[in-house]
């Protein structure tokens, strides 16, 4: 019993994870449809921000929060200036184009800081565990699930409950008609994936303290997260919340069932399945398109 | 016979000539540059296999290398078996006393080849079924090959005493066809790749460019529309996924004679995504373009890690983004588009109309 009860706080510390990182692709492939592979790098390039605010500048991951953000969801819309944007008549192509633009940003990494495996210290606050019976929880673990549920929720007032969402809700649904409206969908398609490059940002900051921080970190998990993605619904920001939920408390199950490799080999295969009976996803939006 | 077929017969020829006698005076017939030519001959298939599933038939197959590694490591097993008397030295490191069932079949070379062929075809075969049925398709494909793929090479490392794991398949033997043993060094072996790869491109250009080639491109521009006409596109598709896999499969098998070992990074994601890379450069519509985009993109992955041993990798990306943005046809849309202008510019005479240049046929109705 001890164990089920670890391993489904394991498994919601992963699910925070995964969605934090899900977020941001979700809006990004919701809104233009694009598959961006560059996903894992800017995890990876947020993980970095962190680590060279904490190491050069001596700003803890708390503080640097909002300084990753912005950091990171500037290379974003500098991306998408320069190269997504040329592309979304493509969106087949955006998959290559987005895995270019991967290699790119981690071998600038790789020459510019090095290759070897970095270390971020957690906030000193949140160091410590808290026990309940034999329930062991790691306090930063704790701060990560309810700061993902935070972001969920902000990501989730900003789509519904502000002028930019209304646009974006009215570009998904229809995009030309959006723009006789004077709705100017380049724009929004812009700040868009800024804002999800920003969430990738901020994900990467917060997994520093339990991941090593190494240039090639981001590639496996752009695959997870977009499972989660595919999984969850196009564009279905509770979509993608139950999806990392079952995902990763999934994985964790398995994990105790067989093992971790294994575990994680079923749950693809789950996944596998899942897109071909259903495959707009869980939470299917509806939109014309 | 179209003019399209007789120009892609020129350039199959073209290409056979060039491997066979141009390669090998250019590298001065040195067996180490030939193995490494020879390496990216074996890559040429795979690339070229690709196109055909996702440049004629536009299904963009994220999971090309596990097929790949599928005949790798059917190779690899039957050169280990060769190699080893008995048990093969991994499994008794890893507690595995008795040589497990299926690879008790690899002892025998014709199974082998035959497996190399068969077994990604019919994984490949399962898979198109699993998905054309229901007509899945699009980023669809994508995910579920690339999810596929994970899940593959995961299974591959994991079982470590079946597999040899994260090692691969190291210390082979040479393979002996009627006793002639296959050094990779020697001129022989060139050939051999060198022949393997023009028939492989001979079938390429013979299906896109045959009626199955017609309908496949049919699927590409408009499923439906293909549907309507009496076409069963699932098979169709289910079908042109098995030819892909049993060519990624052959490939794999060349692979692994070429480097003498078999490796679960062949079936990552990464170079998974660098078969989409080359198949891009070259030019996705055509198999011979696919497979000309594989040799060069390897030459020059060759070439500028010597010369610039840190940075090359980052060269590569910049190359690859510029290539989707501005030449989303390869080089071989270069070509075709620069054959294209020079004929209207001299058929443009007054009063005559000039023709519009073809669209590409990338910017059609996908499949969504």
């Amino acid at each position: 019993m001890d164990v089920i009860a670890n391993q489904l706080f394991a498994g919601l510390s992963m699910a925070s994870i995964l969605l934090m990182i899900a977020l941001g692709l979700a809006i990004i492939y919701g809104a233009m449809g694009v598959i961006n592979l560059a996903h894992g790098e800017f995890v990876m390039l947020g993980a970095y921000v962190t680590w060279a605010l904490q190491t050069h500048v001596g700003i803890g991951i708390l503080p640097a929060l909002p300084i990753v953000f912005i950091a990171v969801a500037l290379v974003g819309l500098i991306v998408e200036k320069a190269v997504v944007q040329k592309l979304y008549h493509r969106p087949l192509d955006t998959i290559l184009a987005t895995w270019g633009i991967g290699i790119i940003l981690q071998q600038l990494v790789r020459l510019g800081i090095g290759a070897e495996s970095r270390f971020v210290k957690g906030p000193e606050i949140l160091s410590g565990n808290t026990e309940i019976g034999p329930l062991i929880m790691s306090n930063y673990r704790i701060f990560v699930i309810f700061f993902s549920i935070a972001v969920l929720f902000v990501t989730w007032r900003l789509m519904t409950r502000t002028e930019f969402g209304m646009k974006l809700r009215a570009v998904i649904q229809n995009r030309d008609i959006s723009e006789c409206y004077g709705i100017e969908s380049k724009r929004i398609f812009s700040i868009t994936f800024a804002y999800g490059a920003g969430l990738a940002g901020i994900a990467g900051a917060l997994i520093t303290p339990l991941f090593s921080t190494i240039p090639t970190m981001g590639t496996g998990l752009v695959v997870d997260a977009f499972l989660v993605v595919i999984v969850g619904g196009l564009g279905s920001l509770v979509g993608s919340a139950v999806a990392a939920a079952l995902i990763g408390e999934a994985t964790a199950l398995f994990s105790i069932v067989i093992n971790d490799t294994l575990g994680r080999i079923a749950v693809l295969a789950g996944i596998i399945l899942l897109i071909r009976f259903r495959p707009r996803g869980l939470f299917p939006t509806e939109t014309r398109r | 016979m179209s003019s399209k077929f007789q120009f892609e017969l020129v350039a199959l020829v073209i290409f056979a000539v060039v491997i066979a006698f141009g390669v090998p005076a250019v590298m001065n017939y040195d067996g180490f540059e030939l193995n490494t030519f020879a390496r990216y001959l074996a890559l040429a298939i795979v690339s070229m296999a690709l196109a055909l599933s996702w440049g004629v038939t536009g299904l963009l197959n994220l999971g090309q290398a596990a097929t790949f590694g599928m005949g790798s490591y059917a190779m690899a097993m039957h050169l280990k078996l060769r190699a080893s008397s008995g048990l093969p030295d991994f499994m008794s490191w890893n507690n595995v006393s008795e040589l497990p069932l299926f690879w008790v079949p690899f002892n025998s070379l014709a199974f082998t080849l035959l497996a190399g062929l068969l077994i990604p075809a019919f994984i490949g075969g399962l898979i198109g079924i699993f998905m054309f049925r229901a007509r899945i398709a699009g980023v669809f494909v994508a995910i579920i090959t690339l999810a596929f793929l994970v899940a593959f090479q995961l299974l591959v490392i994991n079982q470590q005493g079946l597999t040899g794991g994260q090692n691969g398949l190291t210390g082979l033997a040479q393979m002996t066809l009627f006793g002639w043993a296959f050094d990779p060094y020697s001129m022989g072996f060139y050939y051999l790749v060198a022949g393997c790869v023009t028939v492989a491109l001979a079938i390429g250009v013979y299906l896109t460019h045959s009626k199955f080639g017609l309908v496949l491109r049919a699927i590409r521009e408009d499923a439906d529309r293909t549907r309507f006409f009496g076409y069963n596109v699932a098979n169709y598709k289910t079908l042109v996924f098995c030819i892909s896999a049993a060519l990624a499969g052959w490939a794999g098998m060349l692979y692994t004679l070429v480097l003498e070992f078999a490796s679960p990074t062949y079936m990552g994601v990464s170079f998974s995504l660098a078969i989409v890379i080359w198949c891009a450069v070259g030019g996705r519509e055509s198999v011979i373009a696919a497979a000309f985009g594989a040799i060069v993109v390897n030459m020059l992955e060759g070439r500028l890690s010597d010369i610039f041993v840190e940075g090359w990798h980052l060269i590569l990306g910049v190359i690859f983004v510029l290539v989707v943005m501005f030449m989303p046809r390869g080089i071989f849309g270069l070509l075709v588009e620069g054959a294209q202008k020079l004929r209207t510019v001299g058929r443009a005479r007054p009063g005559h109309a000039v023709e519009p240049l073809s669209t590409t046929p990338l910017e059609t109705n996908q499949e969504r």
